[in-house]
């Protein structure tokens, strides 16, 4: 039993999160709000390699495992950067054979994003290249974003008309599939990140305001809120990396690790976020205070990709289909 | 990242398989929720599987062989919970001895009562229990009331415990008593082993909300134990009963097992009963399958992460507090999840036409006692808070006044 990150991986941990912190932050998170550009965006993301973690070393990746991207993206989670590494992650799986492609993807001079149907796509505004299923087989093309309103701006969302597609993969259902399982994985690690901070965050300053003669963490009502979100984020911690480890080594049990861990992601998340803003009282809910953009985060993901409601339903079915006897 | 054995475990593991295929005939067998015919004669039947257990070598596998153990690693402890439970057979009749009450007499007990105790405790030639909480002293244990005076070469002791797992069946237990009670609470304590067949002894069974007696009442009436008996210096009982309260985060906090029915369980329910829904209740109870299971594996593998550190060589902190209390948690999910399947027989507790029904009612019942007994859910979150994540405790006004300033509260 080696349940646990490598020293490789727990080096990756620490340069990625030294990389965000100097690029990326939830004030910048703000700025893009109000029309800002993504931090650290595309080409950064190309340059230090975090966008071709999983694409060959044969396309100018580092080949690297799920688990490596995984590492990476929940320290993306914590500072909510943008664009997604959940779109690097699925790509590069659809693009397994494109090298072409996959080096446009690895070194940022192509900018993907993949296209779920009707759904509003992640990493759609500013996207030059569209991937999608259609009928059954892989596509690529350009496309058509239209977007309202941002409620969390560095998820770059919209609703994608494709335009002007070739097929890359006929019948490429089994491909898509699991594309879409390892961006589950993705989206469930950066949103480890996105609630351990904001876990964090509360616990600071908990301990920090004081009330009624006390900081207020030392009060039950507080404190035990705080460890319930706490202990979610561990636990979620768990589902991610056997996902993760999942999708490197044991294919057929990804579908039940990958649908676990997002659902278990959504709720965590929001959780996590809300018992942010309810800590931090006044401050909480203003503009100016990080809290609402944790928020923000969590109440866009709960719905990317499926929402927990569909992938509870997924695990039923595993179960039911004896995924665990 | 595996979730292998090393070599060393491996081979471990199927020599403790080939022993348990081996006596197979000589344990106990008992699916999860089974309830024995017999109590008494399971007790019996349960001293005999421990004895043929420690025989084999399978029993006090982490104790140092100075000891009567094996000398093995918490791992290798692990790797023998895991078969036991595979080959279906129940807790060890002794697994408070064992896990709590033997380490406890190994750190502050004289070497006569090595030699008295440990041996015949590792065979179930003797039943422990562990005497702790009090009626008026549970979460806050250092606020107990049973006195013991001193006589001569004799302690007498008076007063009440409650909530004594197996104290029906045991012959000794570690008892905390009180014996300077104008120092502060923690001060004034001290650990004695007491004799549960001694004169003045009471035990009575208490009855849970289940209906089954796991638990008792323990009435102690000039109860006379001889200053040999003694666990540690008076006044440093609070200093042994932690080390029992350490060891019972080792036993307990080590393997991320489903508290309660698990999920597997839950699958085999739901495949036999969701066909029988109606369509819109289907997808009622497919969504909360769904939770329950994704729940129990979130801290089946956060016990896998335990595991690992414990595999290289860390004893479980304070986090592992998380462990009981999300497998509590996960454990409600998936027995309400199995309850609603039943449909209209979740209303009785058992029967009338499905056996499957008094199992889930009895996991049920059993549940909302998991969420207090061995660290209630508050204060393992307060254990969490504090020492985990640094919040500043509560304050504690009674901490440092002498325990009988406290008067008539007291």
């Amino acid at each position: 039993m080696n349940f646990d990150l490598d020293q490789d991986q727990l080096d990756a941990a620490a340069g990625a999160r030294q990389f965000f912190a100097g690029l990326s932050s939830p004030a910048q998170a703000r700025a893009a709000l109000e029309g800002g550009p993504l931090a650290p965006g595309r080409q950064a993301l190309a340059d230090i390699g975090f966008l071709g973690i999983t694409v060959p070393e044969a396309a100018g990746g580092a080949g690297g495992s799920v688990l490596d991207l995984a590492v990476v993206a929940e320290q993306a989670g914590a500072v909510l950067a943008g664009p997604s590494l959940v779109t690097a992650a699925r790509a590069a799986v659809l693009l397994a054979d494109q090298p072409e492609l996959a080096a446009a993807l690895a070194d940022g001079s192509r900018s993907f994003c993949v296209v779920d149907g009707e759904h509003p796509a992640l990493d759609a505004v500013g996207a030059d290249t569209f991937l999608a299923l259609v009928d059954g087989d892989l596509v690529v093309g350009g496309g058509d974003v239209t977007t309202g309103r941002p409620m969390d701006a560095t998820r770059g969302l919209g609703v994608v008309t494709l335009t002007g597609t070739r097929v890359l993969v006929p019948d490429a259902q089994q491909l898509w599939a699991r594309a879409r399982d390892v961006a589950l994985v993705a989206l469930a690690a950066e949103d480890l990140g996105t609630a351990g901070r904001a876990v964090e965050l509360g616990v600071a300053y908990a301990k920090e305001r004081h009330a009624f003669g006390r900081a207020i963490g030392s009060y039950q009502a507080v404190k035990h809120s705080l460890v319930d979100a706490w202990v979610g984020v561990e636990q979620l911690r768990s589902l991610v990396w056997w996902a993760a480890w999942a999708a490197d080594t044991a294919p057929d049990e990804l579908p039940l690790a990958a649908a676990s861990a997002t659902a278990f992601a959504a709720e965590v998340l929001e959780r996590a976020a809300e018992t942010c803003i309810q800590v931090h009282g006044g401050t909480g809910f203003t503009w100016e205070h990080d809290a609402h953009l944790y928020w923000r985060r969590a109440k866009v993901d709960r719905l990317l990709l499926g929402d927990a409601a569909e992938h509870h339903d997924v695990v039923a079915g595993l179960v039911l289909a004896g995924a665990l006897s | 990242m595996d979730f292998d054995d090393t070599p060393d475990e491996a081979a471990y593991r199927a020599r403790v398989r080939q022993a348990l295929a081996e006596h197979a005939d000589e344990l106990v067998h008992l699916d999860a929720g089974e309830e024995a015919a017999d109590p008494r004669e399971q007790e019996q039947a349960l001293r005999r599987t421990q004895r043929v257990l420690a025989e084999a070598g399978l029993v006090g596998v982490a104790w140092a062989a100075e000891h009567g153990g094996q000398g093995g690693s918490l791992a290798q402890q692990a790797i023998v919970g895991q078969e036991l439970a595979r080959a279906r057979v129940p807790s060890l009749i002794n697994h408070i001895g064992i896990g709590m009450c033997g380490p406890t007499v190994i750190a502050h007990g004289t070497p006569e009562q090595h030699e008295r105790y440990l041996a015949r405790l590792l065979r179930a030639d003797d039943v422990w229990c562990q005497l702790f909480s009090e009626p008026a002293s549970g979460s806050d244990l250092a606020a107990l009331r049973t006195t013991a005076v001193r006589h001569g070469d004799d302690w007498v002791v008076n007063g009440q415990k409650v909530w004594t797992t197996l104290a029906h069946v045991a012959d000794f237990g570690i008892l905390l008593t009180r014996t300077d009670p104008g120092r502060p609470k923690h001060a004034g304590l001290t650990m004695f082993v007491v004799d549960m067949h001694a004169p003045g002894v009471t035990v009575r069974p208490l009855r849970q909300m289940g209906g089954q007696s796991d638990f008792n009442e323990v009435f102690f009436d000039d109860v006379r134990i001889p200053d040999s008996e003694r666990l540690g210096e008076p006044g440093e009982g609070w200093r042994v009963a932690l080390t029992t309260l350490l060891n019972e985060r080792v036993a307990v906090g080590g393997g991320g097992n489903d508290l309660g029915l698990s999920v597997e369980s839950l699958a085999r329910l739901a495949t036999a009963k969701l066909p029988g829904l109606p369509a819109d209740r289907q997808v009622l109870a497919r969504q909360a399958v769904g939770r329950a299971a994704v729940a129990a594996l979130a801290n089946r593998y956060t016990g896998y992460r335990r595991l690992t550190a414990i595999s290289q060589g860390g004893l479980p902190g304070p986090e592992a507090s998380a462990g009981k209390l999300a497998g509590t948690a996960a454990a409600k999910l998936v027995a309400d999840a199995g309850v609603r399947l039943l449909g209209d027989d979740a209303v009785f507790a058992a029967g009338p036409g499905d056996d499957d029904a008094g199992r889930w009612q009895r996991n049920q019942a059993w549940l909302p006692g998991i969420a207090i007994a061995g660290g209630t859910d508050e204060v393992l979150r307060n254990i969490i808070g504090e020492r985990v994540l640094g919040l500043p405790p509560e304050p504690r006004e009674d901490k440092h006044r002498p325990f009988n300033a406290f008067g008539s509260a007291r």
